[in-house]
This record gives C-alpha cells, sequence and structure tokens, in this order.
C-alpha cells in the first residue's frame, strides 16, 4: 500500500498546525460560525445532535494493523470506545470534544490518516473496488491511480471552494463495483482500440433527494492527460454550478440542466486549451513507483491442507464470507460489520485492536473497507482459514452475514445525526430479527437492504434490492420505499413502490415484500431478476392490499 | 505582496468600465458570474483587474483568474476583501497582489504561511516543495 513519506508527514502535520489556530481563533470569536463551519468541515468535523461527529479518510479503503491499532486508541481515548465505518470508506466518530481534535488529528497523523476533505464543499475520499489487485478480471489496478488522483486535488488552489460535495470513484474493472454512476465523476478504467491505458469518464451522479446516474461525458481520456481532463471539468463545474440554491449545488444538477453533450463540450473547450501543459502531465515514474508500492504481496503457493474440525457454523461463515483469491493457496475473506443487534458498520475499540493483530498476522499486514461497511482481509493462506475464523469469533466478528439478506446497510440515522428524520439502526436490527424467527434468512439469499434516514441518502438505498427512505410526517416517521436498484454489477436506481409506510408497519412490509420475491423466484433467480420480470405490481398488491 | 493603495472606489465593474469607456476608472472589479472568456477584449485594456473574495464560501474567483492568466491578460490582477483562510489558495492562485479584509489586518504577516509543501502545479508555487515532482 501506499507509505507516506517524511513529506506527506510534514504536510500532515502543517495542516494539524492551521486547524488548531483556527479553533483558537473560534474560541476567541475570531472566527464567525459560518466561517468556522467551512473550515470544520474541510477537516471532517460535524456539529451532531449530541456531539461533534468526526469523519477520518481511509483513501480508496485501504488500511495497515498500525492505522487500525490508532482508529482503536482514538476510539478508546476520545470517543464512547466505538468507531462507524461508511458507505464510502471511511470511519466516522460520533462523541469528539472540540477541544480533543488537535491531539486527534496529530494522533491519526502518526499513523498517516487524516480527516483532510472528507466533508464540506470540496472534493472527497476518493473510493476505489475493494479487491482492486485481487480481480483476475481487472483491467488495472485502480489504487495507483486512486492515490495520484487524491495528491492532487489535496487542497487544490483552485476546487477547494466548490458549490457542492464532490465524489470520484474510480473502477478497474469492466463491471461497475464501487457504484461510480452515482458519484459525481466515476472513472472507469478502459483499453482503447490500440491497447492503450486511460478512463472513461462518467459525470454528474448522485443519489439523494434528486437521485440521478451518471453518464459518460468522454469515452477516452489517455492515462497521461486525466489530472489535465479532471481540471477542466472541475473547472467548469465550478463556474457554472449552481450556487444560490444549496439544494442544487452538486454537479449532477448542471449536467443535467446544460445536458450531457453541452456539459461534456464545454469541459472539452478547456480541456484543449490546457492538456499539453506540461505540468499538468501524469508523472510515469510517479506512478511506477505507485505501481510497486501496491503490488500484491503474495506468491501462488500450493495449499498444504490442515485437519479442521468438521464445523457447521464455520461451513456457513465460509460459503458466505470467504472467496478465493486470484492467487492460488489464498482466500480473500469478508469480516461482516452487521451482526444481529448492532448498528452496521458499528466496530469498537477492542475489536479495532484485535482485528488490527489478525491483519498482521493473517494478511500481509492489509485490509480494505467496502462499500458495504464490512472489513476485507485480502492475502489470508487457505490453510490459516479456519484459525482465523476461531480468532474472529472470539471478537464477536465472525458473522455469516456477508452476501446474505442478514447484511443490512445503514446510515447512523436519528440516533446519532442531527441530519436525520428517522430511526436506522433499530429498523435493520428488527428486520434481522424478524428473518431470523420467521426462518427465511438464508431463503431469502443475496437480498440487499438498505436504509437510509434521511434524503442524504448516505445507506445508498436507491441502489438496493430493498431501499428504506425514512421520512417525517406530522411527527410521525415513515419509511418510503423503492425496489429493483442495483449495485452489484452495475448501477441501477430503484422504482418507488407507493405511499410511504409508518414505523409500525414498515417490518411487516419488508416481509412481505421478500415474500412475494421468494413466491415467484425460479431457482436461483435475483430479487433484480425477478423484479424486472414480474414488474412492481405483485409487490404493491401484497403491501397495500 | 499586500498592497494597500488600491482604492476600490476608484475602479469600475465591466458594464459600467464599457459605458465609461474605460476613462475615469483605473481599473475593473471583476463580478464571480463574469464571463472572462467572453469579455476578453474588455478585460484585457485594463492595466488592472480587482478580484472579490468577500464571500467565503465562493470559490469561482479561483477559476476565473486562471481564465485570465489564459486570455493572456498581463495587467495585474489584485485580490480585494481577502480573508486570511483564504490566503493559502490566494497566493497560490497567481494574483500580484491582495488586501486583507480589516479584520484580519492585526494577524501577523506569516500567518498564513502554515504550508511548505504542495501536491499540484498551480501558477504560483514558490516557497513550496512540490511533491508530484519531487516523487
Amino acid at each position: 500500500m501506499y507509505k507516506y513519506d517524511n513529506l506527506d508527514s510534514q504536510f500532515l502535520g502543517e495542516r494539524v498546525e492551521q486547524f488548531t489556530k483556527q479553533i483558537d481563533r473560534y474560541k476567541k470569536n475570531e472566527l464567525d460560525e459560518d466561517q468556522f463551519r467551512s473550515l470544520r468541515l474541510r477537516n471532517g468535523l460535524y456539529k451532531e445532535l449530541h456531539a461533534n461527529m468526526l469523519r477520518v479518510a481511509i483513501p480508496y479503503g485501504v488500511i495497515n494493523s498500525k492505522q487500525l491499532n490508532q482508529l482503536a486508541l482514538i476510539a478508546n481515548k476520545y470517543d464512547k470506545g466505538y468507531g462507524h465505518f461508511t458507505t464510502r470508506q471511511n470511519i466516522q466518530f460520533n462523541w469528539i470534544d472540540l477541544a480533543d481534535m488537535p491531539n486527534i488529528l496529530k494522533d491519526l497523523a502518526d499513523a498517516g490518516l487524516h480527516a483532510i476533505q472528507t466533508s464540506g464543499k470540496s472534493i472527497r475520499n476518493i473510493t476505489a473496488d475493494p479487491l482492486s489487485g485481487v480481480r483476475t478480471d481487472e483491467i488495472a489496478d485502480a489504487r495507483p491511480y486512486s492515490e495520484i488522483i487524491r495528491q492532487w486535488f489535496t487542497l487544490h488552489p483552485e476546487f477547494s471552494w466548490l458549490p457542492a460535495k464532490f465524489k470520484i470513484a474510480i473502477n478497474g474493472i469492466k463491471t461497475d463495483q464501487i457504484g461510480m454512476k452515482f458519484h459525481d465523476i466515476g472513472l472507469q478504467i478502459v483499453r482503447n482500440e490500440n491497447k492503450e491505458l486511460g478512463f472513461a469518464v462518467y459525470a454528474g451522479g448522485g443519489l439523494g433527494a434528486a437521485a440521478m446516474l451518471a453518464q459518460e461525458v468522454k469515452s477516452f481520456v489517455p492515462e497521461e492527460d486525466i489530472l489535465s481532463y479532471l481540471e477542466s471539468l472541475l473547472r467548469t463545474y465550478n463556474l457554472q454550478g449552481r450556487r444560490n440554491n444549496p439544494k442544487k449545488g452538486r454537479i449532477k444538477f448542471l449536467v443535467k440542466e446544460l445536458g450531457k453533450d453541452k456539459f461534456s463540450e464545454l469541459v472539452e473547450k478547456d480541456w484543449l486549451l490546457s492538456k499539453d501543459n506540461k505540468e499538468l502531465k501524469l508523472n510515469f515514474a510517479k506512478l511506477k513507483k505507485l505501481q510497486d508500492n501496491f503490488k500484491i504481496p503474495i506468491k501462488p503457493k500450493a495449499y498444504s491442507n490442515k485437519n479442521t474440525d468438521v464445523d457447521f457454523n464455520f461451513s456457513i461463515w465460509r460459503k458466505n464470507n470467504v472467496r478465493e483469491n486470484k492467487i492460488s493457496g489464498y482466500s480473500v475473506i469478508f469480516v461482516s460489520l452487521s451482526q444481529i443487534n448492532s448498528a452496521p458498520g458499528d466496530i469498537s475499540h477492542q475489536q479495532l485492536k484485535a482485528l488490527a493483530k489478525l491483519v498482521l498476522k493473517y494478511s500481509c499486514d492489509e485490509a480494505r473497507i467496502t462499500k458495504k461497511q464490512d472489513i476485507v482481509l485480502p492475502f489470508v493462506k487457505n490453510e490459516d482459514v479456519y484459525e482465523l475464523w476461531q480468532k474472529l469469533n472470539l471478537i464477536d466478528l465472525s458473522s455469516p452475514h456477508n452476501d446474505t439478506f442478514a447484511h443490512i446497510v445503514s446510515c447512523p440515522g436519528l440516533d446519532y445525526c442531527s441530519l436525520a428524520k428517522t430511526t436506522s439502526i433499530p429498523i435493520a436490527k428488527q428486520i434481522q430479527n424478524r428473518f431470523n424467527e420467521n426462518g427465511l434468512l438464508f431463503e431469502a439469499g443475496n437480498l440487499s437492504l438498505h436504509i437510509s434516514g434521511c434524503e442524504n441518502s448516505c445507506s445508498h438505498h436507491h441502489v438496493a434490492d430493498i431501499g428504506l427512505l425514512g421520512l417525517n410526517k406530522n411527527e410521525d416517521a415513515f419509511y418510503q420505499i423503492t425496489l429493483g436498484g442495483n449495485t452489484k454489477d452495475d448501477t441501477e436506481l430503484g422504482k418507488r413502490l407507493g405511499r410511504a409506510v409508518s414505523q409500525d408497519e414498515v417490518i411487516d412490509v419488508v416481509e412481505k415484500i421478500v415474500k412475494v420475491y421468494l413466491a415467484n423466484k425460479e431457482e436461483e433467480e435475483s430479487f433484480n431478476k425477478v423484479f424486472k420480470r414480474i414488474g412492481i405490481a405483485p409487490f404493491k398488491d401484497s403491501v397495500y392490499a | 505582496m499586500p498592497e494597500n493603495n488600491i482604492k476600490i472606489n476608484e475602479l469600475l465593474d465591466v458594464e459600467n468600465w464599457q459605458k465609461n469607456n474605460s476613462t475615469s476608472s483605473k481599473g475593473i472589479i471583476l463580478n464571480p458570474t463574469d464571463d472572462v472568456q467572453a469579455l476578453a477584449d474588455t478585460l484585457n485594456q485594463a492595466s488592472l483587474i480587482a478580484v472579490d473574495f468577500s464571500n467565503f464560501d465562493d470559490g469561482r474567483n479561483y477559476s476565473q483568474i486562471k481564465l485570465l492568466k489564459r486570455i493572456g491578460y498581463t495587467g495585474k490582477i489584485h485580490a480585494i476583501n481577502v480573508h486570511i483562510d483564504h490566503l493559502q489558495f490566494i497566493l497560490r492562485s497567481g494574483v500580484d497582489s491582495y488586501e486583507l479584509l480589516p479584520e484580519y489586518k492585526k494577524y501577523d504577516v506569516n500567518y498564513a504561511s502554515d504550508f511548505s509543501i504542495c501536491y499540484q502545479a498551480a501558477d504560483n508555487n514558490i516557497g513550496l516543495l512540490e511533491k508530484h515532482k519531487l516523487d
């Protein structure tokens, strides 16, 4: 993975000092509330219901044991003992004192972690496929490019004050594994007819109140020109994006308003004037160095079969949570953070610390965070899998939920978030319990359910098989339901089922929807396929009958 | 390059500059909505263009300065109403001079020089280690 050098560390230290001075000025009333808000958000700090929330970046989801240990320390020392992994490969702490921020940021910097641009109207953490580098069908590893682009747009002097937040995702295989079409920009690594490497650029995606999918604005940008192209795209957005209506600031509204063709024409025009600027060309020596950093640390090995006890729980877990690595003799392990009775994505400081040890011992000191709020250990020897499972068991991280309906994706909801309209976590728990009781959990198979507590759509409910969106009607909690979304191998937005249902009804309604699916499913047919084949009507009939 | 001698009331916005045929003014104040490329001919006549940074969250100015450089503008670019927390970006954007808002004038002249490293090419990287070139 990318290793911070002295200059990176120095830079983080300087950023900590800068923000510390800004906090001091705020305390002395030399910075007003709005200005401080703007600055603290660019350092990942939100004011939430009960305390401050800090979002820490995990660039493209790659993390090592030292960093996991440091997150454990922060959860223990400055929070109530927990962290919350997000759907964009970040981690959040919900109980942060403003006064602790300088020390927290210093502690983070010690492990090469930071919170720069994790919020605010800036270029956010870049996400990439968590299985980058270990997939067989990869066009190129997205991580070296993600790192180059991340660095280039860190405190960029032209693009640090955008009309709205700006999220970039990079995908290195043919099927969309990172939901790039619901990002402000999605970059798909491609090869052109001459086998040269480059990017297809998608722009204008985003979930939230007006969910839209990004459209292709350029089918091929050579890799060496990607920085200048992104600059031109951002310049067009920076100058023309709506600034008079905070609800319409995202680039999706600009692309929609101008039309995809007009937008891409404007970008192209700007790009032709800057693409030959040598300073903006990709530094291939740097790319090569990064590619070396990200080299897979394992080589094929023979599988030395160890005797493992026959264990039913292990078998279920292995079936759901273990996948083959492209390197023979190795497995990819998914650690589900969606235990029954805990909030999806939540992890205690003890678990973080124990996990750090396991990552170091069993996975070449590298883990990945997924958009489903899981942790992946990508380099585990086949013969270590059973032992690893036993150790995960000891720290309550062995739930076999991966690729099952119990794996619910949820935002923090009203329990933690000041923007939320409804709760999310308790609903997730109730659904898990209901399907445990009714025995349909495994029959439901790889069915996805995402719960967002408000229109900001942090759980990405639009792209789930079943999406729940919390609404507030006359002080009562309601959930609007979308069906048929997809983010497994492509991105599709779900369709609205009908009127929102009350909090009292929602668990029954979810059960009804799953039953309609199971009654109509032919063999291994996915929810998405059944939904496309039978349409929305049978679901409506069952729910609103 | 702090510069306190430029009087804002001696400057005109683009519309008035065009009306008055530039005779009574020492320069132009650019509005964040002005289309620099379309106004290139007019802007190129002015010996000074002031860019107003009073709106803390409006980053259009930065791209406007980029476009001023691109149209070959050779006069002076002066940032006005500057918030000290923006200075690190403004200095790198290629302005020739700036004037802080009055409330920030009490700060030490080096207040905003927090960084010794930058990660990208910009119009002005003087005094900074350019990480993207060093790798």
